[in-house]
């Protein structure tokens, strides 16, 4: 019997062991070409700051790959593409936890807005911590941080179809 | 000529035993829509695969498997024997026994507002009800019978025939009609007639005790800790409460099961369990995946006093109460109470009486036992 449990035990801890995967962020839906984005390969984009008031009230300075740059890597239609129909184009950003955001694609062109909308891997130069990063979505400028979201895992382009 | 008459004889009887066999299919088969009703505080965030749309035969079939024995491995369990109605589809023990007789590695859920789960299981590993079905069925800690086996039983029961004709066309028994009909009943298991949803609706007045756990489970703790909360509401969501969401409640920090990370092979995953449902939570204890609470006094004690920290632990369930020295809830005694006053007043008692979801063998059904062997 108890044998029996040491075996399961082991079972169990090597299967938690072998399961464990390299992190990827997958870009997908209406895109050119669908990407899995290593965080090595995102460290090949431009870096952009970016501020946010979080939660405990105070300013942060987050740094990371604009959304803008990882979605035109992907032949998502931004900048003189972005009109007529490909304005009813959201972007839906989902997180590890299962919390998802949206934003429309205008909401992240530059030829629309300033705001620069990040995927930040650091928080004042360091790392962001374990259950937040390693990529967070950071949209700066607006009164909550509730479309801030930790943990991004995948962004999906798509149409609204209404 | 004997030869002659011996061959012309077989052919005859296999035609017989052809026909027979043969799906028969049901003259003018137009099932009726089944009109699934519910607030509009529930939002209308479902999905309804659509090769299978939820129809009045379809649920009526599927009520039946869902009580039917013949499906498991010695006639003995129903998926109905570890999801209870009186107890809002659970059984009360801490790990249910399987037909098989060993227990289930996780505490058996709700079956609540299944209509707008997009996520199933402890783990969120099935993604659809017609999915989802497929694994207690055959699974041997569960249901332990190959689906072939199943479906030669519910041909032999004899009832099954013309029911699966009027659900899907023809009365051909097959793993995917089974699940589609189980999926179509469990999408009818919705709740809402607690007095929470008579409230509501303007319909109930709540103690001063109720109004008060309504406003701790729904607050939002701020920066400075001067909003009394218990941030409940940040995991378990709206009105239904229920959100869609993975999270570390703080149970542990050393992981015998690694929940989601199981799923996904992310070291952040570990320890996340699904957000389930709170509602008829009076009626399923235990409490949590391993069933280590056994009253609601305990899980509220948990969330107040006892969050284990890691670098797992939620980050909703960090900083609250605006940092007091120990970084707990610590709600007061009353607020306890109050919060569980809440917790009771998700308890829908029309939903647990709903002849809708009752076994439909019990006395005075017509059912018959057939010897399979
Ligand atoms: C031996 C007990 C047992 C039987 C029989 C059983 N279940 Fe379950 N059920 C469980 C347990 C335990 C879980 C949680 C499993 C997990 O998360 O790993 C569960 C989970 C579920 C869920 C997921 C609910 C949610 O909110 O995600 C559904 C739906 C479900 N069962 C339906 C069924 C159906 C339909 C049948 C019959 C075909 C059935 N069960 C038979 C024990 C049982
Ligand atoms: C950080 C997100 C989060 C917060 C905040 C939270 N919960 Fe939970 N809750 C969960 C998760 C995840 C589970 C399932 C955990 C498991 O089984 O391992 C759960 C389970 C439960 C259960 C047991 C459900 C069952 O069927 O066994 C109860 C009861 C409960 N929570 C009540 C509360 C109350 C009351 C509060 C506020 C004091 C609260 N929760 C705050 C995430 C949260």
């Amino acid at each position: 019997m108890k044998k029996i449990g040491t075996l399961l035990a082991a079972l169990l801890l090597t299967t938690s062991i072998y399961a464990q995967q390299a992190f990827k962020l997958k870009v997908s839906g209406e895109v050119g070409t669908p990407l899995e984005l290593s965080l090595q390969d995102l460290t090949k984009l431009p870096r952009k700051n970016a501020a946010l008031t979080d939660r405990d009230g105070k300013v942060h300075q987050y740094t990371g790959v604009p959304v803008y740059a990882i979605l035109q890597k992907a032949g998502v239609t931004l900048g003189g593409e972005l009109r007529g129909a490909n304005l009813s184009k959201y972007l839906l950003v989902k997180c590890a936890d299962g919390y998802e955001v949206l934003l429309s694609l205008a909401e992240i062109d530059n030829g629309f807005t300033d705001r620069e909308v990040i995927l930040a891997d650091t928080i004042e130069q360091q790392p962001l911590e374990a259950t937040k990063g390693p990529l967070r979505l950071i949209v700066p400028g607006e009164k909550k941080p509730a479309r801030s979201c930790f943990q991004v895992i995948e962004m999906v382009v798509g149409y609204g179809k209404e | 000529m004997n030869r002659l008459k011996y061959i012309f004889c077989l052919i005859i009887l296999g035609s017989v035993l052809i026909a027979l066999n043969a799906a028969v299919s049901i003259d003018f088969f137009k099932p009726e829509p089944y009109q699934l009703t519910y607030p509009n505080y529930f939002g209308n965030r479902y999905l309804i695969p659509n090769d299978n749309p939820t129809t009045v035969e379809g649920v009526s079939l599927g009520r039946m498997l869902f009580y039917e024995k013949a499906l498991s491995a010695g006639n003995k369990i129903s998926c109905g024997s570890c999801h209870r109605q009186e107890l809002a589809f659970t059984d009360g023990k801490d790990f249910s026994q399987g037909a098989n007789g060993t227990p289930q590695p996780r505490n058996t859920m709700a079956l609540v507002n299944l209509l707008w789960t997009r996520n199933l299981f402890w783990d969120g590993r099935a993604k659809l009800l017609e999915v989802q079905v497929k694994e207690p069925l055959s699974n041997i800690h569960e249901m332990n019978q190959p689906i072939a086996t199943s479906i030669r039983k519910l041909e032999a029961l004899g009832i099954y025939s013309e029911k699966f004709g009027r659900a899907f066309g023809d009365t051909k028994i097959t793993e995917d009609r089974i699940a589609k009909a189980l999926a179509q009943f469990e999408r009818t298991l919705i709740s809402a007639d607690s007095k929470y949803d008579r409230y509501l609706q303007g319909k109930y007045q709540p103690t001063a005790s109720e109004v008060n756990g309504i406003a701790l489970f729904y607050g939002r703790p701020n920066a400075q800790g001067n909003i009394r909360s218990a941030a409940c509401s940040h995991c378990h969501g709206g009105p239904q409460t229920y959100s869609e969401l993975y999270m570390n409640n703080g149970l542990d920090s050393v992981y015998k099961d690694p929940g989601r990370e199981a799923i996904t092979g992310q070291d952040y995953d570990k320890g996340r369990f699904r957000t389930v449902t709170l509602r008829n939570i009076a009626l399923t204890a235990p409490y949590m995946h391993d069933a280590r609470f056994k009253t609601l006094e305990e899980v509220v004690d948990h969330y107040s006093d006892h969050l284990v920290k890691s670098k797992y632990l939620s980050p909703f369930l960090q900083n609250l109460s605006g940092g007091t020295a120990n970084n707990q809830m610590n709600l007061t005694i009353n607020e306890k109470k109050d919060l569980i006053a809440f917790l009771h007043m998700l308890t829908d008692s029309t939903f647990i009486q709903d002849r809708r979801f009752s076994d439909p063998f019990e006395k005075g059904s017509n059912y018959k036992k057939v010897n399979f062997n």
